[in-house]
């Protein structure tokens, strides 16, 4: 594409904008231009300049999530969102928070951490992950059923969509219903309709204490009624965790199953809740870093697959992947299973999505190589004519992540 | 109205659908149907009643080629007009799909028709210790298919959020009569988040045919408090103090003067009909959490001068509470001829100052104002007492309303926080969003193939998604404003 009206796209953001391209590589291919700009105005003009030239941009904060999605059919630019890294307004009275998109979520919540508050969301990725990322990606992690997750708590977001513009949609108040809410079909649509530059969230007082337990069970049935037995008590439980016995081992626990229980709330409730979880199993000493571990495992290369299931189908769910040479754990509450799959080929992982679609459920690849993902479909979205739809409205010419999602979206 | 030979071939072609019985057309059944809780008036040329959900594509792909619009509708319990038939057409009423499908307690998990009342589902969860948390106060005849989409609240919403956080998954008949589920059975579907979009719609791009929505255990400990104050101005204090001072109560509502004489009037809850305003709080969770943050409510409230808190710990004492809140709009008709219910959002801190501004307003204007809300989310519902008698009332009534909704926009807020734009807020839309945020707004529109007939005349301004020269066919009376039970 080394056409003038390519090269044109220099032109829509000062020189000192542009980076080397090499340190933006994703899936082996690297893109001929590189953008950190400073300021949302700057990405809409970028934005622009490219759609004009028919380049197709890739946007992308912390880089956690590059594996999310079918390899793209086209990658020109790298549009870094990192340096929109502003709070705009903290109302910490009013418990809500305007920011840029690329404020990390580690950045956040130090910020809101002096005022005793927090954004109430456990990503996979961790804390290193941008704004803009955690709502593009729309993942959760173990305190999700338990509290609201980013999509609950957005409560407005702008952005710049492909011609240009910048739009908004809802607002910063907790409670509001006007117009559509855009920023719900922008969560989990990696940057397909538009790149978020700013977003408004409701936020949560930090729990006065919380403590993690550690039980070990002699199988994974017993674990399922332990997990479930806990669920239904009031412990102040905010993660209910059921680990497979390879899962465990990955974890440095014994290479049994177990269950990994977070309390949280006033130091009193917190303790009661010790007492009940205690009184219901073996509890044994884990280290306190657990939950962190537990993330991390899912950031070191391997391939990582992510099921939704019915709470009811957590515990067999973690065995049929255990059976497929998976480290597997689950999420009680939200019905999420992550299984660490190394040697998972495009078979295992079909007859694993089979398996859930037939609970009601789904199987996303979160991570794997560029092969496997163009195999095997990352989302196997459910309404795919609607994703289309939008997506010829909202970036008709494909200049957005051209491919991500499916053929030409 | 005269019934044209077009009108009669839709009718016939209805009736084949849902069968003779299911379609309303003779101009004395149409009237209980050109009206939602609001004050316009439109009727439509047919009301269906379908039955399944292929009954309802088949309406949709009817009405369609016939070119006519259609506009569903529930209980009709909207107070924003959402469900006025402004440009004639077909009414799809949905209360006829009213059955719990299935309730899975072990999951925490319901499938259910639209037609469903909110409350019918809250009672049968309730059989197994569980609730479905969204609680408009017109819970006990609103349907879940009109809370989808209004994208309800209540006074539950403070912690638990709107309806949009409970729904896991819709069913939906696309305006080209396709049938589709967006969402899924679980949170966090990969995926855009189309659910997230549908919900709030305001049945603008679709009809929604049967819902998953999760529900949540019922806490071990709830403790209800009542405030008394002498002023508004104290009681909007003690709410934003007890935001800032980080306790979310599940629920914290305020009722000024004029409703607690409305309804100690109506009802005798025995609220204390002196005070200048009183805040019912909610607060659940673990008996020792609950104690904590009753404790720090109590404080926030001491702090602004409330001169008694009153506690209820069993559950009669909480429902006595309750049940002045819950019917405490109903009785605002025992006391006025008629009343205009707003619905503003401004951030809490701002309370105070926009509470003083609300009554400031209805007093040059002449009204009295009965203030009964969500003051923990900032969720304003102020409700104008007038007699549409009275020359030129109407016409002043919303003026002011008008009024009331620039102050809240002034103040960082919004102009809906959980009844809707529906017909009457599309020009308040210009105050908070740009022409080109509306614009985007309508691309959504044309990407679900809504076109100028499906709900037309809804959500967006004047000019969008009505149809050209549309705008002037609108059947719009300004009758007997509603009254909202």
């Amino acid at each position: 594409m080394a056409s003038s009206t390519a090269d044109a796209i220099f032109l829509a953001l000062p020189a000192e904008r542009w980076q080397q391209p090499d340190r933006y590589t994703i899936d082996g291919v690297t893109p001929s231009r590189a953008a950190r700009p400073e300021n949302r105005e700057e990405v809409a003009s970028l934005l622009s300049a490219a759609t004009s030239a028919g380049l197709v941009v890739v946007p992308q904060g912390a880089r956690t999530a590059l594996e999310l999605g079918r390899p793209l059919a086209g990658y020109d630019v790298a549009l870094d969102l990192t340096a929109l890294d502003r709070i705009v307004a903290y109302e910490a009275d009013d418990l809500t928070i305007t920011v840029e998109a690329g404020v990390t979520l580690s950045q956040l919540q130090a910020h809101l951490d002096s005022h005793g508050q927090y954004l109430s969301t456990d990503p996979p990725t961790g804390d290193h992950v941008t704004i803009g990322g955690l709502l593009a990606t729309a993942r959760s992690g173990a305190w999700r059923g338990h509290l609201p997750s980013a999509r609950d708590l957005v409560l407005g977001i702008e952005v710049a969509l492909a011609d240009g513009q910048l739009v908004k949609s809802g607002g910063r108040v907790v409670k509001n219903v006007s117009g559509y809410d855009l920023h719900r079909m922008h969560t989990g649509a990696l940057g397909a309709f538009g790149v978020i530059v700013e977003a408004s969230f409701k936020l949560a007082p930090v729990p006065a204490a919380t403590r993690t337990l550690v039980l070990r069970c002699d199988d994974t049935d017993a674990a399922e009624a332990l997990v479930f037995d806990l669920w239904n008590r009031s412990t102040g439980a905010r993660a209910l965790t059921l680990l497979s016995a390879p899962a465990a081992a990955r974890l440095e626990l014994s290479e049994s199953p177990h269950v990994l229980v977070e309390l949280a709330g006033v130091a009193s409730a917190v303790e009661r809740g010790a007492e009940v979880t205690a009184g219901l199993g073996h509890v044994v000493e884990g280290p306190a870093s657990l939950w962190n571990d537990l993330r991390t495992l899912q950031a070191d290369g391997t391939t990582v697959l992510r099921l939704t299931v019915p709470a009811s189908a957590v515990r067999e769910t973690i065995d049929d992947a255990t059976r497929a040479g998976c480290a597997a754990w689950g999420h009680l509450a939200a019905g999420s299973v992550v299984a660490l799959a190394p040697d998972a080929d495009a078979a295992t992982i079909m007859a694993l999505r089979t398996s859930a679609e037939q609970l009601g459920g789904t199987l996303q690849i979160e991570s794997g190589s560029a092969s496997l993902r163009g195999d095997v479909d990352p989302f196997n979205v459910g309404e795919p004519d609607l994703v289309r739809s939008l997506k010829a409205q909202f970036d008709p010419t494909g200049t957005l992540s051209r491919g991500r999602w499916m053929e030409g979206v | 109205m005269t019934t044209t030979p077009d009108i009669r071939a839709l009718i016939d072609e209805l009736a084949l659908a849902v069968g003779a019985r299911q379609v309303l057309h003779a101009p004395e059944d149409l009237i209980g149907f050109e009206y939602d809780a609001t004050v316009d008036r439109a009727a439509p040329d047919a009301v269906v009643f379908p039955a399944s959900t292929a009954e309802v594509a088949e309406v949709v792909q009817i009405a369609r080629r016939h070119d006519v619009p259609i506009v569903p509708r529930g209980s009709g319990t909207g107070l924003a007009g959402g469900a006025l038939a402004v440009r004639g057409g077909v009414m799809c009423v949905m209360t006829r799909m009213n059955r719990i499908v299935e309730l899975d307690a072990r999951d925490r998990t319901a499938v259910i028709e639209p037609g469903v009342i909110n409350l019918a589902l809250q009672d049968e969860a309730a059989k197994h210790g569980l609730t479905y948390a969204p609680d408009p106060s017109s819970q006990r005849i609103c349907t879940i298919g009109g809370n989808i989409a209004t994208n309800s609240g209540g006074p539950h919403t403070l912690a638990h959020g709107s309806t949009v956080n409970h729904v896991l998954g819709v069913e939906v008949v696309l305006p080209d009569g396709r049938v589709t589920w967006l969402g899924g059975q679980q949170l966090d579907a990969p995926g855009p988040d189309l659910r997230g979009l549908f919900v709030g719609s305001e049945g603008t791009l679709g009809i929604v045919t049967q819902i998953r929505v999760r529900l949540v255990r019922i806490e071990e400990a709830v403790r209800t408090m009542l405030a008394v104050f002498e002023s508004v101005d104290d009681a909007s204090g003690a709410v934003s103090e007890v935001i800032r001072r980080g306790v979310i109560p599940v629920a914290m509502e305020m009722l000024d003067r004029e409703i607690i004489l409305a309804v100690e009037q109506t009802m005798h809850v025995g609220y204390p009909t002196d005070a200048g305003a009183v805040l019912l709080i909610e607060v659940e969770g673990m008996a020792e959490s609950v104690e904590v943050e009753a404790a720090a409510v109590v404080a926030a409230c001491e702090a602004n001068n409330a001169r008694e808190n009153r506690v209820a710990d069993d559950i009669e004492e909480r429902e006595q509470l309750w049940e002045g809140r819950k019917a405490g709009i109903g009785a605002i008709g025992a006391v006025s001829p008629n009343f205009y219910l707003l619905d503003g959002v401004v951030p809490r801190t701002r309370l105070p100052e926009v509470m003083r501004g609300v009554l400031d307003l209805s007093a040059k204007y002449g009204f009295r104002c009965a203030n009964i809300f969500h003051a923990g989310d900032g969720n304003l519902h102020p409700n104008i007492m007038f007699d549409e008698l009275e020359e030129g009332a109407i016409e002043r009534v919303l003026d002011l309303g008008g009024e009331i909704m620039r102050l809240c926009v002034d103040a960082g807020g919004s102009i809906t926080g959980e009844h809707g734009v529906g017909l009457e807020k599309r020009s308040y839309m210009e105050w908070i969003f740009t022409p080109e945020d509306l614009a985007a707004m309508e691309l959504v529109r044309v990407a679900f193939g809504s076109g100028d007939l499906f709900n037309p005349c809804k959500v967006l301004p004047t000019g969008r998604g009505c149809g050209a020269g549309h705008e002037a066919e609108i059947r719009r009376f300004i009758a007997t404003p509603g009254v909202y039970a």
